[in-house]
């Protein structure tokens, strides 16, 4: 359990963003993959690590970031238990060990739309760092996405 | 539960499944030849190591019942009872029991158990007068000391046939070791509760008050376990080890993604000056090959456990029909992969159940037509040009194809005065709703099962085909790829991606001149091959994607594997290669059209296509507006990356 106190940042843009350490298996580099035909904008394809095929997304497409690619550009490898899955992020900074009285509740916002995949916030010296549910801002609603597609276009 | 006692329990269910399919095949042999002391010998040595170790890991029922088993077997093995068919009977179901305990206790380690039926009915047999010759029963249940007389005089035995042993073996012939050597851990390592569990078991079942009798074990190599028990033919038994399947998934992996950075580097090293590192990189490439073929052999295990499994279902089906069949099985040690064999039990179970059922006539039958009044199955494996084939014939009536094809007719299957060939009405029984058995039996008849068998060999990249000679028999062969995670596959190109199609869909790829294709206003492009008008669709069309290739610059694969032909245009193909498959994540598997995916020489992942399902597809998307595009959003340039 201590942990899951640890949690890896990066950016996405200008934001910059917290998920569990223990959700992570890898940061990689910008991979080559293999785009996937009439997935959602976000899901930019499959690649190959070592030898395992595991697909791609952009947390920023998905999140309304607009996406760049620089040398910082990454994606973190995650470990969601039965299966991997990519996510391209901007930049990844540090690990940073979050005490639980340094984590905020997450400021309400009414009428915003859904942002559930929020887990909470981390007031860092100056700014603020969002702790993201990656599972939720990314594979649950993905999973149906790309059947859902399929649906629309019947 | 401590994690150490729950390791032991594990291990013991694995080692216990494995020495009742082997006390399986003994009772089987018990019932053909009842007086063979060898093979008494190794039952009841099978069943004593049971007992034994199944008190010791704590599984106090199965104990307390194995105990009683044992007991029954000793009767046999002392000749104060016959082994007679209801004996075997009982011998089989208790067996089964067993079998069942076990298969259980997999999935829940706590699990209860009622056995007072099957412990009743042996009692009756024990009872029962007519077992004759019963010299020396003065107590039902056998001493301890009896047993373990016999058991030392066994293990005495099987020392000294050691050396003159017609196994010609290094190893003793003592089976099953493994059984024991949970025991002397605990004798070693004893968890406290442990030695009280079995004090306990042992007032239960009011035995001597002496714990279980821990026979001698001498260091033991450990015995095949894939495999199943050790290949009694076998020249001299290979020592092997156990190993968790997703490792060597892992393994597979690893030795995959070697071999295609083998590939990028051999590229690579065209360029270079230095004849050392070509030749470096050759050998590496021979080396590397012959370790993928070995890590790929690693999951091929002999189709033996299954073959013999049938035995006892050809035996039970000819009791419950009142038949008398007799099996062969030949190719026993052919290897498959493990998942292959696995999927490939239930259709063969049908079959063999269809055989004995529908296949063999009744006895009077056949005696009338001059055949043995025994059916004859045979089961045979073999491997024919990288397929493994299966077979299953038997000497029965053969199929009627006239009378096939009026039941078909009758059942709305075929309509009346299609003209069939004979191959083709004796694949009618493969369709669904099918049964040419004129009352139901509780064996088969019920017209569901050939189509199963059907749809699972078809699952499995395989073949189904029948051959019956009227008055003679049937043969229905199957033939089965080597492994699923391998497949011969055609790599080819559409716009700028690639993809890759299983080479079994593909019949036939042909360059389509402009007068082939004729394009319809109700039906699309159909294609004009030899007299037969095929549908004929774009690839890209499927995945929204667009090629500057005309029709006619493109090549039409014409796929035949489902029930209508199609064919697919495509920009061009790269050749014919074998590819490992990989499975998509669970993100992807809504994902219709697309079976898995694979990862090509370049190192980059490719979708594996499924045109079965991409045909159903493209028709229920252009369907309602056949003009207009998917509405789906295209996936972004995956180009960017350098």
């Amino acid at each position: 359990m201590i942990d899951n106190s640890r949690y890896l940042c990066f950016n996405l843009a200008k934001e910059e963003f917290g998920i569990p350490l223990l959700a992570i298996k890898e940061v990689i580099g910008y991979p080559e993959f293999t785009p996937i035909p009439q997935a959602p904008t976000h899901f930019l394809g499959i690649m190959n690590l070592r030898g395992q095929v595991i697909s791609v997304m952009d947390l920023r497409v998905k999140l309304g970031i607009k996406p760049s690619r620089t040398e910082e550009t990454s994606v973190i490898i995650l470990d969601l238990g039965d299966y991997n899955l990519g996510v391209v992020v901007d930049q990844v900074n540090a690990v940073h060990l979050l005490s639980a009285e340094e984590m905020g509740e997450k400021p309400v916002v009414e009428n915003s739309k859904n942002h559930d995949y929020i887990t909470g916030v981390f007031r860092k010296e100056k700014h603020l760092i969002l702790l993201l549910d990656i599972a939720k801002a990314l594979s649950v609603q993905d999973r149906s996405t790309l059947s859902q597609t399929q649906k629309n276009a019947a | 539960m401590e994690d150490f006692e729950r390791e032991l329990k594990v291990g013991f269910l694995d080692e216990a499944a494995q020495a009742l399919a082997d006390t399986e095949q003994c009772f089987l042999a018990l019932e053909s030849d009842p007086t063979n002391a060898e093979n008494l010998n190794k039952i009841f040595r099978l069943a004593h190591n049971l007992k034994g170790s199944s008190k010791a890991v704590g599984f106090d029922e199965m104990g307390a019942f194995t105990h009683q088993f044992e007991s029954f077997i000793l009767k046999i093995k002392n000749g104060e009872m016959v082994a007679s068919a209801p004996v075997v009977n009982v011998l089989l179901n208790g067996n089964d029991h067993l079998i069942k305990m076990v298969e259980t206790l997999k999935t829940d380690i706590d699990a209860k158990f009622d056995s007072t039926a099957i412990l009743a009915e042996m009692a009756r047999i024990i009872e029962n007068p007519a077992a004759e010759n019963r010299t020396n029963s003065e107590s039902q249940t056998a001493t301890e000391d009896e047993i373990e007389k016999i058991i030392s005089e066994l293990q005495s035995e099987s020392t000294q046939e050691d050396a003159t042993d017609f196994f010609s073996t290094p190893e003793p012939v003592f089976e099953a070791v493994p059984l024991i050597a949970p025991l002397s851990i605990i004798q070693e390592e004893v968890p406290a509760q442990l030695l009280e569990v079995q004090a306990e078991v042992e007032k239960m079942v009011a035995l001597e008050p002496s714990p279980a009798p821990i026979p001698a074990t001498r260091p033991q190599p450990i015995q095949p376990s894939s495999s199943g028990a050790p290949a009694a033919k076998a020249p001299a038994a290979e020592e092997s080890i156990r190993v968790s399947l997703s490792k060597l998934e892992n393994l597979l992996n690893f030795v995959g993604e070697m071999v295609i950075l083998q590939s990028v580097m051999k590229e690579q090293v065209l360029s270079s000056e230095s004849l050392l590192l070509k030749k470096t990189i050759d050998q590496l490439g021979k080396v590397g090959k012959e370790i993928q073929d070995i890590s790929m052999s690693l999951r091929m295990i002999p189709v033996k456990q299954t073959f013999q499994k049938m035995q006892r279902i050809v035996r039970d089906t000819a009791q419950a029909t009142g038949k008398d069949v007799a099996i062969t099985l030949v190719g026993e040690e052919t290897e498959l992969d493990k998942t292959v064999l696995e999927k490939i039990n239930d259709p063969l179970v049908h079959l063999i159940r269809n055989s004995v059922d529908h296949g063999i006539e009744e006895q009077s039958i056949r005696v009338a037509r001059g055949k043995n009044a025994k059916g004859q199955i045979t089961l045979s494996a073999s491997h024919k040009s990288g397929k493994l084939i299966i077979e299953v014939k038997d000497d029965g009536g053969g199929l009627d194809a006239e009378k096939l094809k009026k039941i078909a007719i009758a059942k709305g299957v075929i309509k009346p005065g299609v003209a069939l060939t004979e191959k083709e009405a004796f694949n009618l029984i493969f369709a669904p709703g099918f049964s040419t058995k004129e009352k139901v039996t509780d064996v088969s008849g019920r017209g569901v099962g050939m189509d199963v068998v059907k749809t699972n060999v078809l699952d499995l990249q395989g073949e189904i085909s029948i051959d019956s000679t009227l008055g003679t028999g049937t043969t229905i062969r199957i033939a089965l790829p080597l492994t699923l995670a391998i497949v011969d596959a055609m790599i080819l190109t559409y716009g700028p991606e690639k993809y890759v199609i299983p080479l079994n869909h593909v019949h036939e790829t042909v360059r389509p001149t402009e007068k082939q294709i004729q394009n319809t206003s109700g039906l699309g492009d159909i294609l004009l091959l030899r007299g037969e008008n095929i549908p004929i669709f774009r690839l890209g069309d499927f995945f929204n994607r667009k090629s500057a290739q005309k029709n006619t610059d493109m090549i039409a694969l014409v796929v035949r594997s489902g029930a209508s032909p199609c064919a697919l245009l495509v920009d061009d193909i790269l050749g014919q290669f074998q590819v490992v498959i990989k499975q998509l994540g669970p993100e992807l598997q809504g994902f219709k059209g697309v079976s898995g995916s694979t990862i090509l020489g370049d190192g980059k992942p490719a979708l594996i296509i499924e045109p079965q399902d991409l045909i159903k597809r493209k028709l229920y998307i252009s369907t309602p507006t056949p003009s207009a595009t998917p509405a789906a959003t295209p996936a972004p340039a995956g180009g960017q990356a350098a």
